[in-house]
């Protein structure tokens, strides 16, 4: 936030200490959904950018690919996702020229934890959620708090929208409070449609969420990229 | 954190067609201890009208009792039954006079007109501005999950039944992702000539 | 407020179980300017005299057919002062319910409230009764409502009445004339008879005051309008 700078009075200074403020954060909304199923992942994230009542751009791409079956979706302060992105894909190439492979997924989830652990005291400002293919080429998802946190599941919702996304994927994908289900692995077509419906309820209530979806479909072929429009107010 | 949230609780009311529903969790706790799990926190206004008050417990019986007095002199002094948006007014006016004082809770109205069976839901800040929409309102800790949950789940002219389904997903699914409220859970379906009240077990952890 | 300790209510009971300061009051009432109410079918009309003693006067500057909200009118026999007070604290009581419930008052409930204020003021110590009967006219349920307030803080429910002088030969006069399914033009047309029956001199759009009521509101009529009912009148 630009601040006006406040008039000085030389001839009035006094000995008495005077106080200096500097946030280091900004959210910048936005919301990741993903969800694994038994041979592929999707992972969706609005494309707004915004601080406050403004918004930035309505088309910003928040999902990195990391390796041909890995993706990083971020949500919340974006100049801490760019500094993290940047460091992850040096780490990343440092380690596939090192070992002379690609990093798997798994690695990679480990390896984001350690990194954001790193700065356990003062942290990166981001809900990371980390999708991909493991070594047996099911889907997964890892999710993240700020300080490292990590936690494997198939399905997650995180940013600002999180908390409203959270319990229908529960719903919906977990089949949780559900009599009588049988079928628990999730197909891809349903889980694309889950995805669009969510964000779209997303869009309704939360100010940070809205404008576009990139989704990327993961799977053993590759990475499939798509996007779908969401309201823009 | 805010004085709302001490106690924990979640609220949902919806329109169907002919009929609306009012569901809300069973928990009262102190911050993240739970003292019970059968805790009334929707009350019968009226034949066909309910009000809910999700915020600080205390405020809660406080203001119920409130309302109940001043609905009943109403109906007294007019010889007749208050209307919902009547009964809304009343509420929001109330709370407006500890404008800079107020009582902790975040009322959730449901109810049936008495004269044309037109359903109404309406809720309300601390401080009483109204808001009263055509698909559903929500209240308590769980509001943010509330409205995710409510926003894909609900469709317009739900009969009964299906409403009762889609409230009750749509309260539990939700509380189960808020730590202080859950525990259980009470719906009311509301329609001309019956009213429905249906006990929710639910994971009460 | 000590000297409010010592300001005994004026009203008190004569030996014989009287109030008589409340039958003064009546008195003043019925020695006040004649006015009449009639309910249809389809509205309701109140109407009185407005003589001036002078040709300076300016006739249509102040009136006595007064609105209190949208559906509700007011009128009265008596003294001017008094009833404006009334009028005043009517339309403060209508908005303040309004505020609460927003739903228009229901006629029947000001007028409970504005006869609660007239026998505040039989019961009060440092006042007097009020000087005028009112009669409160109004539209709601879907129905005309038409009522009459005494000093006392008594009302009453009428489907026709007159008040003020001569209200006897006008409350006669009406029995004779009233029928349950008149309708709204008729019964303008009834009470400007009414009032007839008591007139002294020339009945002019300028002497008299019409409001009327039904579904659309109350309104006062224009006094072109109250020219044209005179028109048909023998």
């Amino acid at each position: 936030m630009a601040s006006v700078a406040s008039p000085s009075f030389p001839d009035y200074s006094t000995q008495a200490p005077t106080q200096h403020m500097f946030s280091p954060y900004a959210d910048n909304g936005g919301s990741v959904v993903a969800i694994a199923g038994d041979d592929f992942v999707i992972i969706g994230a609005d494309t707004r950018l915004s601080a406050g009542f403004s918004i930035y751009t309505r088309e910003q791409n928040k999902l990195f690919r990391l390796t041909d079956n890995t993706v990083l979706g971020c949500a919340g302060c974006w100049c801490d996702t760019l500094t993290l992105t940047r460091i992850l894909k040096a780490r990343m190439q440092m380690y596939e020229q090192e070992h002379n492979k690609t990093m798997s997924t798994t690695a990679a989830a480990q390896m984001l934890s350690t990194m954001l652990y790193y700065k356990r005291f003062f942290p990166y400002y981001i809900s990371n959620i980390l999708v991909g293919l493991d070594t047996e080429g099911k889907g997964c998802v890892y999710s993240y708090d700020p300080i490292g946190h990590c936690e494997r599941a198939s399905y997650r919702a995180g940013g600002s929208a999180g908390a409203l996304l959270q319990p229908l994927l529960d719903n919906q994908i977990g089949l949780k409070n559900m009599q009588n289900v049988t079928n628990k692995t999730v197909s891809l077509d349903r889980a694309l449609a889950v995805v669009k419906d969510v964000f779209i309820s997303a869009a309704e209530r939360d100010i940070y969420t809205g404008d576009k979806i990139m989704i990327m479909v993961i799977t053993k072929n590759g990475i499939k990229e798509d996007s779908f429009d969401l309201r823009k107010d | 954190m805010s004085i709302l949230s001490y106690n924990g609780s979640a609220m949902v009311a919806m329109k169907g067609k002919n009929c609306v529903a009012i569901a809300t969790d069973k928990r009262f706790g102190i911050q993240a201890q739970t003292i019970s799990m059968d805790f009334p926190k929707v009350f019968q206004m009226g034949p066909h009208l309910f009000i809910g008050l999700p915020g600080l417990a205390t405020d809660t019986q406080t203001v119920m009792e409130k309302l109940r007095f001043r609905k009943n002199l109403y109906e007294l002094k007019e010889n007749r039954h208050i209307t919902p948006t009547v009964f809304a007014s009343l509420v929001s006016n109330m709370l407006y006079e500890k404008r800079f004082g107020p009582f902790f809770v975040e009322p959730v109205i449901a109810g049936l007109d008495s004269k044309t069976g037109e359903p109404f839901v309406c809720n309300m800040d601390l401080i009483g501005c109204p808001n009263a929409p055509e698909d559903f309102v929500v209240g308590g800790t769980a509001s943010a999950q509330l409205y995710g949950m409510c926003e894909s789940l609900w469709e317009p002219d739900l009969g009964p039944d299906d409403l009762f389904e889609t409230i009750s997903q749509a309260l539990i699914n939700a509380f189960d992702r808020d730590a202080i409220s859950g525990w259980g859970a009470t719906v009311y379906i509301i329609e001309k000539d019956k009213i429905t009240t249906k006990e929710l077990k639910t994971r009460m952890d | 407020m000590a000297t409010e300790r010592y300001s005994f209510s004026l009203t008190t009971f004569s030996p014989s179980g009287k109030l008589v300061q409340i039958e003064y009051a009546l008195a003043a009432v019925a020695a006040g300017a004649p006015s009449v109410g009639i309910k249809a079918s389809n509205g309701v009309v109140i109407a009185t005299e407005n003589k001036h003693k002078s040709i300076l006067y300016d006739e249509h500057s102040v009136n006595k057919v007064e609105m209190i909200t949208s559906h509700i009118g007011m009128v009265y026999s008596g003294m001017g002062p008094d009833y404006r007070l009334l009028v005043k604290q009517a339309r403060k009581m209508a908005q303040q319910y309004f505020l609460v419930y927003k739903e228009p008052i229901p006629t029947v409930q000001l007028v409970q409230r504005v006869a609660a204020v007239m026998q505040e003021y039989t019961q009060s110590g440092g006042v007097r009764p009020f000087g005028v009967s009112l009669l409160i006219c109004g539209w709601d349920n879907n129905r005309p409502y038409l009522f009459q307030c005494d000093p006392s803080g008594a009302y009453f429910a009428w489907k026709a009445t007159a008040m003020g002088k001569n209200f006897i030969n006008g409350k006669t006069f009406l029995e004779k004339r009233y029928s349950e399914d008149l309708e709204l033009d008729d019964a303008v047309h009834t009470a400007i008879l009414t009032l007839k029956e008591s007139f002294e001199g020339q009945m002019t759009a300028d002497n008299i005051e019409v409001g009327i009521c039904d579904q659309t509101g109350f309104k006062r009529l224009d006094p072109s309008n109250v020219k044209d009912y005179l028109a048909n009148i023998p």
